[in-house]
């Protein structure tokens, strides 16, 4: 027996020793507390996740940020800027006091490092066409791709070579890219012709600036290839150097981040949070559960299948109190605030405060593949634009959002979200008109010959049965592609059939052009119609539906060119309508929403401007009782 | 003393074989590491990951693959380390080294809890079963553990949390940090293990107190309980060390679904998020870890069955 007792000893000893070595009880429980997905990077040039763009917010001061109300650039590390006579140069003066976290000051050099490094394709960073608007940048991006084939074709592939070969690459920044740095506060960047939006790029995360000293203790020059490469380790706690209004105290893998206030920082973003805790929950069920009891404060993209029950109790206690809660808002008060000050909801009626459905930037669609051919080298009928639009025709929207996601999204019949930018007036897009889309798809010479139901065409070949592509994990989008095809089903007499797939080989589908109809969907970036018309672009990277239309490419081209903002907006619209009532390359189906559970009589801080550029920095918890004043 | 250096020896060649098979069934899984969801990078971007990541040529990769990892590069002094399992390729900020001495630590203090909790509890359901036979006690845990054998981990583990971290709220849910946070993945993970190890100790029981030194220890006066006790016991628990080996392994490198519901930070979760992201490094880190940590475990049961069975002979089985 006495070998069990050993064994069992052991077993203990060895137990508690890794609980004491992995757990660390030194520190107090952060603040506020949120769940999100994964983090992918906190390299500010490299990242394109929201949650990372979200956490860098917090970390990295770029020239501008966005406004937490309206969503306009406002002043940063930049106080203020001037541009030339013809809207081709700009200058940004930086604020003198601006400083990292390691006591060295912000300067205008640190952003033309950083946007450097942002051009080079060594970087690989998703983001780097946000820079081709700059004179000689699509240039050098491409001179430097062309100068890392031939050295990798080439016989030397040594230190010295690879060194060189940097040399000259620095030496063809400066010659060819319109950034310069007359001294260490003052930046001025040349485009290439004026770009209207061009402040509100300079506020998005992937233009922050790098403290280069800090980054290069990790980059090498790799004399096989002549990349520079960059050890992961530089945006580790401790040795990430930030200059944003918090700084990185933690940061565990796929575990836990901390977040605390940068003691250096001087700027307008000044922190309210005393300290701010990634949690990353993949579980949408888990999440919830985190939740309530207690564990998060905020779960920042809700998920859970039955995330439409919790709005609609959210929903329901709101309905109770409308026109108290109107009141206040008519009085001045926030959304929070007013919500905050309500009568607390019943539980035993279903009731909740904490679930709030907010209407993101960006449009959920479905892409229609317009190759000639097929993948498996048969005919597209969805090459004809006819049958793209008796398909968008045919579908009611209404329905899928109140009956299928029941989230009562705003229905979209445009791809860019309606009434969200300034100066813009949206096309009107196709109606819901089951005869016109039969029509159409007569038309194109598809019609029920021998009445069975199904469409055929003259020489009496059925409707090859649709093939649409979604992808897996999501249960909304699955919903929706059933919803679709029982709808193309009934109106059009065509049969279609559901291929889900994860979501990194249904991309790998994409790009092949192995679909007829698959599941799209994209958030803009920037403030601009062509954030999300780019994507119809001949030849553009994110354009899955192959896409190609002259006319369209040239009001693109020629919009481009235009120097009257009211009359380029007039020729982005025009390009719109050809998308959304002519070609429809992809069919618009409604604008997205963003689901958060907090409850604003505890936490404070959260954005509702439909770019929902949240910013940690601005997180804090309130008083139950002080956030619930009597009317 | 000569079997167990024979065992190490072998390692090696074993693992060897172990990263290639792996290498070239990761290899062929379709897409491309570089690639995401969402927004997509120019295509030059994309060829120049695929270059710098080795990722154009199978021969290139493995060949660097094995120099990094055996160390040999660091010999040769291509590498700045021996012993790299490379630069995670869905993690732009984490090495694989730094994912596993991540991962591994909390899988592992949740898989020798969940095998301690395991031999409690089976421990004591299969003395009680097998000094019974065909007992109401003996039936009840029976079905207890064919139950516990049955239901997958993430009901045991949904029912849990609900009822003790949302209900009563006596355990924190999702995270790592404390203590607490690590009793409900380990009980989870332990109830099948539990239940495996009771119906092994039960029948080993069971069968031994046929045996005829058993007889005769009755016959010279012991009481079942004492014979039960003193003689049938050390071997009744053979089969299940032999279990245990295995058993640990699997249980320390991480229970996918348990981590996946308790929101465990561990290996498992690491290994399947690697997998449905083809990040080839890190598929081939866990298993090189997995890989290891099976051989050692099984070693040391071969070791531990002789001390408790003297007429295994390990000089000689090893020899075979």
């Amino acid at each position: 027996m006495r070998w069990i007792v050993a064994f069992f000893l052991i077993i203990a000893t060895i137990v508690l020793a890794r609980a004491l070595l992995t757990f660390d009880p030194s520190r107090l429980p952060a603040e506020i507390k949120f769940a999100s997905s994964d983090v992918f990077t906190l390299d500010p040039q490299r990242m394109s996740y929201m949650q990372d763009l979200r956490i860098s917010r917090s970390l990295f001061d770029g020239l501008c940020s966005h406004d937490s109300q309206t969503g306009l650039p406002t002043p940063a590390v930049a106080t203020s800027w001037e541009t030339s006579p013809d809207a081709k140069t700009w200058t940004f003066h930086l604020r003198p006091d601006a400083r990292w976290t390691n006591g060295d000051p912000v300067t205008s050099m640190d952003f033309r490092n950083a946007w450097r490094r942002l051009l080079l394709p060594d970087t690989a960073a998703d983001y780097s066409e946000l820079l081709f608007p700059i004179r000689g940048a699509p240039e050098f991006f491409a001179w430097r791709t062309n100068a890392l084939a031939q050295y990798a074709a080439g016989k030397n592939h040594d230190a010295e070579s690879a060194k060189m070969l940097w040399e000259s690459t620095l030496a063809a920044f400066d010659q060819m890219v319109g950034i310069r740095t007359p001294d260490p506060h003052t930046l001025v960047v040349e485009l290439q012709s004026p770009v209207p939006y061009w402040l509100d790029l300079c506020a998005f995360q992937t233009l922050a600036p790098i403290n280069q000293a800090s980054l290069d203790r990790f980059t090498k020059i790799d004399p096989i290839s002549g990349f520079l490469k960059s050890d992961p380790g530089w945006t580790k706690p401790g040795v990430l150097i930030t200059n944003g209004p918090m700084k990185l105290v933690d940061w565990k893998y796929k575990r836990s981040m901390r977040l605390e206030p940068n003691e250096l920082y001087i700027g307008p973003n000044t922190p309210l949070a005393k300290s701010v805790e990634v949690v990353p929950i993949e579980d949408a069920n888990t999440a919830v559960l985190a939740y309530e009891s207690g564990s998060v404060d905020w779960i920042s993209d809700l998920t859970a299948e039955f995330r439409a029950d919790l709005a609609e109790s959210s929903r329901k206690w709101l309905d109770r109190h409308r026109e108290e809660y109107d009141l206040r808002i008519d009085a001045g008060a926030s959304v929070d605030e007013a919500l905050a000050a309500l009568p607390a909801p019943d539980p035993a009626m279903g009731e909740r405060r904490d679930v709030h459905v907010l209407s993101a930037f960006g449009t959920d669609f479905w892409s229609f593949n317009c190759r000639p051919l097929l993948s498996n080298g048969q005919p597209n009928p969805f090459a004809n634009a006819r049958v793209r639009r008796a398909f968008a025709l045919a579908v009611d929207k209404v329905r899928l959002t109140t009956s299928v996601t029941r989230l009562n999204e705003r229905v979209a019949t445009t791809i860019v979200p309606r009434g969200s930018i300034d100066g813009y007036v949206s096309p009107t897009g196709l109606p819901f008109d089951v005869s016109r889309a039969r029509e159409e798809m007569a038309s194109a010479g598809w019609i029920d010959r021998t009445g069975d139901g199904i469409v055929e065409n003259a020489a009496g070949e059925p409707f090859p049965t649709v093939d649409m592509l979604y992808m897996t994990g999501n249960p909304r989008v699955k919903n929706i592609a059933i919803a679709l095809a029982a709808m193309w089903r009934d109106a059009l007499g065509v049969q279609c059939e559901l291929r889900g797939k994860d979501g990194k080989f249904a991309k790998e589908d994409l790009r092949r052009g192995n679909f007829m109809i698959a599941r799209g969907g994209w958030y803009g970036d920037y403030a601009d119609p062509t954030t999300f018309l780019d994507l119809a672009k001949t030849g553009n990277g994110n354009n899955d539906r192959a896409f190609s239309n002259a006319r369209f490419d040239a009001l693109l081209e020629q919009a481009a060119a235009e120097l009257d903002a009211g009359k380029r907006m007039k020729i982005l619209s025009e390009a719109e309508r050809l998308l959304v009532e002519e070609e429809l390359p992809m069919l618009p189906l409604c604008q997205y929403v963003t689901l958060y559970m907090y409850d604003p009589a505890k936490m404070r801080g959260i954005s509702r401007s439909p770019r929902l550029d949240q910013r940690l920095s601005r997180l804090h918890r309130v008083d139950e009782q002080s956030a619930s004043p009597s009317p | 003393m000569g079997f167990i250096i024979r065992r190490l020896l072998q390692l090696p060649l074993v693992l060897f074989v172990v990263v290639a098979l792996t290498f070239s069934l990761v290899w062929l899984i379709p897409g491309n590491p570089m690639l995401q969801e969402g927004r997509q990078p120019p295509q030059e971007i994309v060829d120049a990951m695929n270059r710098q990541y080795q990722l154009d040529s199978p021969v290139t990769f493995f060949g660097g693959y094995v120099a990094r990892v055996t160390g040999i590069g660091w010999v040769m002094g291509w590498n700045d380390a021996p012993f790299d399992l490379g630069p995670s390729m869905r993690n732009p900020d984490w090495t694989v080294n730094e994912i596993i001495g991540a991962g591994f630590p909390i899988s592992a203090t949740i898989g020798l809890g969940a095998i301690a909790i395991a031999l409690i509890i089976g421990t004591i359901a299969g003395l009680v079963g097998g000094l019974r036979p065909g007992s109401w006690l003996d039936a009840g845990t029976q079905l207890i553990a064919l139950i516990g054998i049955s239901v997958p981990s993430f009901v045991t583990g949904s029912f849990l949390i609900v009822l003790f971290a949302a209900k009563f709220r006596i355990f924190p849910i999702a995270g790592w940090g404390t203590p607490a946070h690590a009793f409900l993945p380990m009980l989870t993970l332990s109830l099948p293990f539990a239940a495996y190890i009771a119906r092994l100790l039960r029948f080993g029981l069971v069968e031994q107190m046929t045996t005829d030194h058993l007889r005769t220890a009755r016959a010279k006066g012991l009481s079942r309980r004492q014979a039960a006790w003193r003689h049938a016991l050390k071997n009744a628990f053979l089969p299940v060390l032999s279990f245990l080996g295995p058993a640990t392994a699997v249980a320390m490198t991480g229970s996918f679904v348990v981590e996946k519901v308790f929101a465990v930070p561990g290996l498992g979760r690491h290994f399947v998020d690697a997998v449905l992201g083809k990040d080839i490094t890190l598929v081939m880190g866990v298993v090189l870890v997995y890989a290891v940590l099976l051989i050692v475990l099984n070693l040391v049961v071969d070791v531990l069955y002789a001390w408790i069975d003297p007429r295994i002979d390990l000089a000689n089985a090893g020899s075979r």
